[in-house]
């Protein structure tokens, strides 16, 4: 029973992270209609960027906001050149293949500068588990769970609040209309893979301390975050935070009670069942084509 | 085929099979095998990638599935050749409908994480199951025997060849039969595909397996070749590859497959070689400048368009002397390489060189032979007899709501068999929503749909279009990348009885189902004066023409009921007479027409009755110059009590 | 017409879909402080017309003038900044934000820099005011409302910009005559705090009777324009929308 416990907060923990990366797909799609297929890879080069920042003497909670601010850079970047141009030329082919093109290349980059080898990442608070509930909880995993609900609430705070925030909101209702508000709806676009790549890249410094970092802890991280973001809907935030818990919860008890080797197994086969079963229904916009 | 085409592939195929004689080497040969084994893999990557427009990352997976197939039915039941062959070939399709019959109902980017789902998950599972697989341990295997015979690597790799160019020509038998065309119809325009009876659902899961079944046959001829299978072959790196190679050689094309299939086996080798590597890359670098030099000056592109080319091959050359090995960054040139093609070379090699040359695409040529020969007369047909003035149409208290908007609400309507009915209303008044609920786009709210007896609700747009009812489209929906011809085709599609065997093989059956499709094809296309046109793509007709081929081809449904949607929209005055004079014709056919326009002319001269909407209801209903006459009518149009 | 300052000029307007050429070259003014309106049956090619003159797609051919500067072939949101206020056809607010938020954001040149700000939070309660219902539904979510309100909102919005020119698409399309008759009482409100409006309608009758002046637009092009009260009488408007003897 102990270890089932252990099993759900660890569980918690890693879906949290999932729900975070999740929230960046659902930036973007919502304002552009694109993803980024390497928003894996923008979560390991924040965890590695993180790693060389604090083996270079920085403070853990120093490097955060830097980490954060790399991963704005690298979302804009990809937007730039490899989702602007697909929009312009109305080419979804396009940005499937340049957003999975730009993700190979930063992992291949990643792979030459820090190497093929997974690393450690010094964990900023105490190792020892704490008890609760008479399951073990490392204090990590804690720091993550808090980390990604104060990082989506203050998203949802910008949305709601500031008038940029709402720019943003207006263009994903509506793009044309937004534009008649005066509002730059292709900056908005730059804006929202900034912000989607900066979260992705803030759940890599929470989850690195957990597991360990290296050039291919993004790839599948990425594909089974795009399955919560499926199930929990496109547009509902409560939604990928439940996906993503009940993901990690399975993960970790598949992994435990069959084999680490079938870990990522229920994620995957979760999210075929997901599309087989209820396309429409998860992805939030019945879309009504007008013919 | 034309002569020299056929001298040409003639000669290629030659080529292939003296290779081993030429070239004893063995490493080169099996260069080439493996060459010749992705190139199948890709010609069935091609139709799901180049035809049916969909992304698909799982097809290594897929090549895995074949792979370990040939792999374990060898060494644990010790296999003959062909029956692992056609195993793998068997097994891989099952999988690829496994996987397709959930991925399909999605498309985009979601097919694509499903693709990739489905290929990690192959992955894990070979590694796992190692009871089966010998997980990471992987499969060793010998080449087979066959036929009593040991083959050693020349006879294999002949073997390999001569599947090689079956493959090739499977492939395209297949894509240019009407299941090809249904292919593209489907990319081109999903809706009016499933309104022309071939439902895009189904063709895309036909496509996605008849692609397995490439991807199992190479994968098993693949654990021969290596003989030697491990799971970590079978990755994202590779289905990447594969991706790439189809767009890089060119989409659509066989040489464009055969291409990137040697670049993708090729580029690896010469990325391990930097000696000869900064050879290329200069030499490229020079290329590039060269063309752009020559294109600027011509003016056929500017200094802008070509700086990113330039800029970046010469940088590419100056890294391959500063680095001392590239084979690390193997992977980071794909990615630049990949980002390259899909904004410059969007047409790929094959593309580029034609257009370059200034080729054309081959052209259908059966048709060509059968124009000639076809004969006279209408090929409308008439319409299945039952009384004139009987009713053939029943939409009753129809309700159809969007949210809160009621865009029909609670309308009833009765077509009489061989009537031309119009139906008309101001804007939004749910004329169009009327004919997408008849027609199955939408699912109405609630209320009753009745034709020939059998109700329509809950019907898929293409199952009502093959009981008798096709349509026009308000926004013309043609297929423009292919021609008027091969448009009217795809709605001839329904009259093809043979299956994927018979267009492989070229039965008699398929022989006459399509020789007989052209005839009819044409003859409808000469019934709207498009014959001379037969052969323009689509897209590049005058718009008044696209009209009336958009007519042609629901003709070809052989339908009951016709429905038009502002077919006079955007027309000029002649050409609004020439379309009058053919409805008239099409009802002196028997078949009933229902008419959305607003072309008061059109609609006054040439209904029997009209129905006029607002708000989603019907208001009045009559024959024309009742309704003209309507007090409600008129307000409806001009609004408050009219001077 | 008269030396009044022409806020907005298109002069020789040719615009279309790709293939499908909609306008062919027509000329409206629209002189500061008037109300003038573009009347024609569906198909004809308003909403073309105003997406063109708001950026939405860019003419093919011909001049547009917005106080003097030139704006075709312009972003829309560059000719947003510039003072073009444009409710478009469909009403297309923003479904999941409230009414305040959907009205706030027809300020956003103003918060952001692009134009004079005044006061948007006066300017937001002001049109409230001029719309009743929907300060009764102030924090209700856009996609709730009905079709009428959805039009009010859609209109409160444009003017929230403190523009120049208002271009109003359509606003009684979907509406039942009741609200029609709100909302030309509505226009005629704008009309005499000085709005100068550029108003679509297939509603000939409504439209001619709350314009000063009209333009009737027929395939693409004008085939009559005058004061609104002759236009109101004249059987060629008739004609135009009904078939029958005169046009074709």
């Amino acid at each position: 029973m102990q270890i089932l416990t252990q099993l759900i907060f660890s569980g918690i923990a890693l879906g949290m992270i999932y729900a975070v990366i999740a929230f960046g797909y659902q930036l973007t799609f919502q304002t552009s209609d694109t993803l980024n297929f390497g928003q894996g890879d923008a979560l390991m080069l924040g965890a590695l960027v993180g790693l060389t920042l604090v083996g270079l003497g920085l403070n853990y909670w120093l490097m955060i906001p830097l980490v954060c601010v790399f991963g704005a850079f690298q979302g804009a970047l990809v937007e730039r050149i490899g989702v602007r141009p697909a929009i312009k030329i109305k080419s979804e082919f396009g940005w499937i293949m340049s957003t999975i093109a730009l993700g190979i290349i930063f992992k291949n980059v990643a792979e030459n500068v820090w190497g093929r080898d997974d690393l450690k990442f010094p964990s900023p608070l105490p190792e020892s588990p704490m008890h609760f509930l008479g399951a073990n909880v490392l204090p990590m995993e804690v720091l993550v769970v808090i980390g990604a609900v104060l990082m989506m609430l203050a998203v949802e705070f910008f949305n709601r609040k500031t008038i940029y925030g709402k720019a943003v909101v207006a263009t994903f209702n509506d793009r044309d209309a937004a534009k008649l508000m005066g509002i730059n709806t292709g900056l908005v676009i730059t804006f929202s893979y900034a912000l989607s790549s900066m979260t992705a890249a803030f759940a890599g410094v929470l989850i690195a301390p957990l597991t360990l970092t290296g050039a291919t802890m993004g790839a599948v991280l990425g594909l089974k975050a795009f399955a919560v973001a499926i199930i929990g809907g496109l547009t509902s935030g409560m939604g990928i935070i439940v996906g993503g818990i009940i993901l990690g919860i399975a993960e970790t008890t598949t992994g435990f009670y069959l084999s680490t080797g079938y870990k990522d197994v229920p994620g995957l086969v979760l999210l075929l069942i997901v599309l087989a079963v209820r396309p429409q229904g998860l992805f939030g916009k019945n879309i009504i084509k007008k013919v | 085929m034309k002569r020299n085409h056929l001298l040409l592939y003639v000669v290629g195929v030659a080529a292939l099979l003296l290779f081993p004689l030429g070239i004893t080497n063995p490493y080169y040969i099996h260069l080439l095998e493996t060459i010749m084994i992705y190139a199948i893999v890709l010609f069935g990557l091609d139709i799901v990638v180049g035809y049916t427009g969909q992304v698909s990352l799982g097809h290594a997976g897929l090549f895995g599935v074949g792979a370990y197939t040939a792999g374990v039915l060898v060494t644990k039941l010790g296999a003959p050749l062909l029956v692992a062959l056609i195993a793998a070939v068997g097994v891989t399709s099952v999988f690829g409908a496994l996987l397709a019959l959930p991925a399909l109902r999605v498309t985009g980017p979601y097919l694509a994480m499903v693709t990739l789902a489905f290929g990690t998950i192959v992955q894990i599972l070979i590694n796992e199951m190692d009871f089966l697989t010998s997980g990471p341990m992987g499969i060793k295997l010998s080449k087979p025997p066959l036929l009593g015979h040991q083959l050693d690597e020349r006879e294999f790799f002949w073997l390999v060849a001569v599947l090689m160019v079956l493959a090739l020509i499977v492939v395209h038998r297949v894509l240019r039969s009407h299941l090809g065309r249904a292919f593209e119809a489907l990319r081109g325009s999903p809706v009016a595909s499933d309104c022309m009876g071939v439902s895009v659902y189904r063709y895309k899961v036909y496509a996605f397996v008849i692609s397995a079944g490439f991807a199992g046959l190479a994968g098993s001829l693949y654990a021969y070749s290596e003989q030697y299978i491990s799971p970590n072959t079978y990755n994202f790196e590779l289905t990447v590859l594969f991706l790439l190679a189809v767009i890089m050689g060119g989409r659509k094309s066989r040489i464009g497959a055969m291409l990137g299939a040697a670049i993708i086996v090729l580029l690896p080798k010469l990325l391990d070689d930097v000696v000869l590597f900064r050879y290329v890359s200069v030499a490229l670098a020079l290329l590039v400048l060269a063309t752009a030099l020559i294109g600027i000056r011509r003016g056929r592109t500017t200094v802008q368009q070509m700086a990113i080319p330039v800029v970046g091959s010469i940088a590419l050359a100056g890294l391959s002397f500063w680095l001392q090995t590239m084979t690390d960054w193997r992977l980071s040139i794909f990615g630049v390489i990949m980002l390259f093609v899909v904004y410059y070379l969007q047409d790929g090699i094959v593309g580029f060189v034609r257009s370059a040359l200034n080729l054309q695409r081959p052209k259908a040529t059966e048709a060509s032979t059968v124009v000639a020969a076809s004969a006279h007369g209408d090929a409308v047909t008439t319409a299945a007899a039952g009384d004139h003035g009987a009713e053939i149409l029943n939409a009753s208290d129809v309700l159809m709501q969007f949210g809160g908007l009621k865009a029909l609400n609670n309308v009833s309507l009765s077509i009489r068999r061989g009537t031309i009915h119009g139906l008309i209303g101001p804007n939004g008044s749910g004329k169009s929503t009327m004919m997408n609920v008849l027609t199955g786009i939408y699912v109405p709210t609630a209320g009753a749909l009745t034709f020939g007896g059998r109700s329509l609700v809950g019907r898929t747009s293409s199952d009502i279009a093959l009981s008798g009812i096709a349509r026009t489209f308000q926004n013309v929906q043609l297929f423009g990348e292919m021609t008027a011809l091969q448009n009217v085709q795809v709605g001839l599609h329904h009259s093809f009885a043979s299956n994927l065997f018979d267009v492989a093989l070229h039965t008699p059956r398929y022989g006459r189902e399509s020789r007989a499709a052209v005839e009819r094809a044409m003859g409808l296309l000469r019934f709207v004066g498009l014959a001379d046109l037969a052969f323009e793509e689509a897209r590049n007709l005058p718009y008044g023409k696209q009209r009336l081929l958009e007519i042609a081809r629901a003709l070809a449904l052989d339908p009951q009921l016709l429905l038009l949607d502002e077919p006079a929209a955007g027309l000029t005055a002649p050409d609004i007479k020439e379309l009058i004079s053919f409805i008239r014709k099409i009802r002196d056919h028997g078949i009933t027409v229902i008419l959305i326009e607003h072309h008061m002319d059109v609609v006054m001269s040439m209904c029997d009755t009209v129905s006029v909407l607002d708000f989603g209801q019907k208001i009045a209903e009559g024959v024309p110059a009742q309704v003209q006459a309507d007090e409600k009518v008129i307000e409806a149009y001009l609004g408050g009590t009219a001077a | 017409m008269s030396a009044d300052t022409k806020m907005l000029t298109i002069s020789n307007l040719f615009a279309g879909y790709g293939k499908v050429q909609v306008l062919h070259g027509i000329s409206i003014e629209v002189p500061k402080g008037k109300v003038v309106t573009l009347i024609g049956s569906n198909g004809a090619g308003k909403t073309t017309t105003m997406r063109a003159v708001s950026g939405m797609i860019a003419p093919t051919a011909g001049e547009i003038s917005l106080n003097g500067k030139r704006i075709e072939g312009m972003e829309s949101y560059h000719i947003a900044k510039l003072g073009l206020a444009h409710s478009p056809e469909g009403r297309r607010v923003f479904a999941t934000m409230t009414v305040s938020d959907n009205l706030i954001l027809g300020a956003f040149p103003r918060l952001t820099g692009a134009r004079p700000k005044g006061d948007v939070n006066a300017d937001l309660e002001r049109a409230l005011e001029l719309f009743p219902r929907l300060k009764e539904r102030r924090e209700q979510l856009a996609g709730t409302l009905s079709g009428g309100e959805q039009q009010m909102l859609a209109m409160a919005r444009a003017v929230m910009l403190n523009p120049e020119v208002v271009l109003l698409d359509e606003p009684s399309m979907g509406l039942a005559p009741i609200l029609v008759a709100e909302v030309f009482r509505i226009i005629e409100r704008l009309k005499s705090e000085g709005v100068t409006m550029l108003l679509v309608e297939q509603f000939a009758a409504a439209a001619l009777g709350v314009a000063d002046y009209g333009y009737v637009l027929e395939n693409g092009r004008i085939s009559v324009h005058g004061p609104a009260d002759k236009l109101r009488n004249d059987p060629a408007v008739k004609a135009a929308y009904l078939g029958g003897s005169s046009s074709h």
